[in-house]
């Protein structure tokens, strides 16, 4: 009999699991938006967040857990050792941020309810470490799947949308392009081009409030 | 210049190329391959010398973090065959 291959073994535990993560994925949406409520009757005319989740996608999934392998290969030796329940973002949500300096005020607003959640500056700019935050965990009523949400500036979110989009989605070969240090480099010229644009935005609103 | 762009160059003056999708820099004529964890947790000192060592097989030579496995480098060498 032919033995499945290890991409086999995963995408049956990724129907398995499926309904979970839907769940996951739902019910941290819907308590980051109970959260914000408040911070979303203060709202400055100029300011806004949105709230979305997401799931990953059965191949996403096999494929990032392989590139997550040192070689980008998984060891058929050991077809045990891997499970998409060791993905820290089977399930996700991403709240973007507008302008850039509201991020640390939502961080703040959220930090209370993944306390016990693992911390991950995202550090999106070689230079600011804390410019957007990464918090990894379970949510509550579920020890297996872990959840994921990301507290970003709206127009670096967006633009890493984009990116995420040709770099992860197009061509699974593509994926190593990201890890390329030439483009680490125009990435953080541009990250830095639009936190550099949202300073300035911020700067002359505040004068012009004055 | 940061480190990873330094670590590429002198990776690229050897002749070393980027393997996109299993992230590895190979290079087919000494027939070795450094994994972009192994060149990121080593100084250029290190990936020099790694680069002037002498490969006394007529194998691939890996130089990763973790121990490699046969599997795993025959799924590589197949790849690199192709």
């Amino acid at each position: 009999m032919i033995e499945r291959s290890i991409d086999d073994r995963l995408r049956e535990e990724y129907f398995k699991i499926l309904p979970n993560v839907k769940r996951v994925a739902s019910q941290l949406e819907a308590e980051i938006k109970f959260k914000l409520i408040n911070l979303s009757k203060r709202l400055k005319s100029y300011e806004r967040y949105e709230v979305s989740s997401r799931i990953k996608d059965c191949e996403s999934a096999v494929e990032k857990l392989r590139q997550d392998q040192e070689g980008g290969t998984f060891d058929k030796e050991k077809p045990d050792e891997y499970s998409l329940t060791q993905l820290h973002d089977l399930a996700g949500v991403r709240v973007l941020v507008f302008p850039r300096a509201l991020v640390d005020e939502v961080n703040n607003i959220l930090i209370e309810h993944f306390e016990d959640w693992t911390s991950n500056p995202m550090g999106i700019l070689d230079s600011d470490a804390n410019s957007a935050y990464k918090y990894y965990g379970h949510a509550s009523g579920d020890n297996t799947i872990y959840g994921e949400v990301q507290i970003t500036p709206m127009l670096t979110g967006l633009f890493l949308g984009v990116e995420h989009f040709a770099l992860y989605k197009a061509k699974p070969k593509y994926k190593g392009v990201a890890k390329h240090p030439d483009m680490n480099e125009e990435k953080q010229n541009v990250l830095k081009a639009l936190a550099t644009f949202e300073d300035t935005f911020e700067k002359l609103i505040l004068e012009n409030e004055k | 210049m940061n480190a990873s762009l330094e670590k590429k160059k002198i990776l690229e003056t050897e002749n070393y190329s980027y393997h996109f999708d299993r992230a590895i820099y190979i290079n087919r004529e000494s027939k070795k391959i450094f994994s972009f964890e192994y060149i990121e947790d080593n100084s250029s000192a290190v990936l020099k010398q790694d680069i002037l060592e002498e490969n006394e097989n007529d194998d691939w030579k890996f130089y990763f973090n973790s121990p490699v496995s046969e599997s795993v480098k025959n799924e590589i060498k197949g790849i690199l065959a192709r």
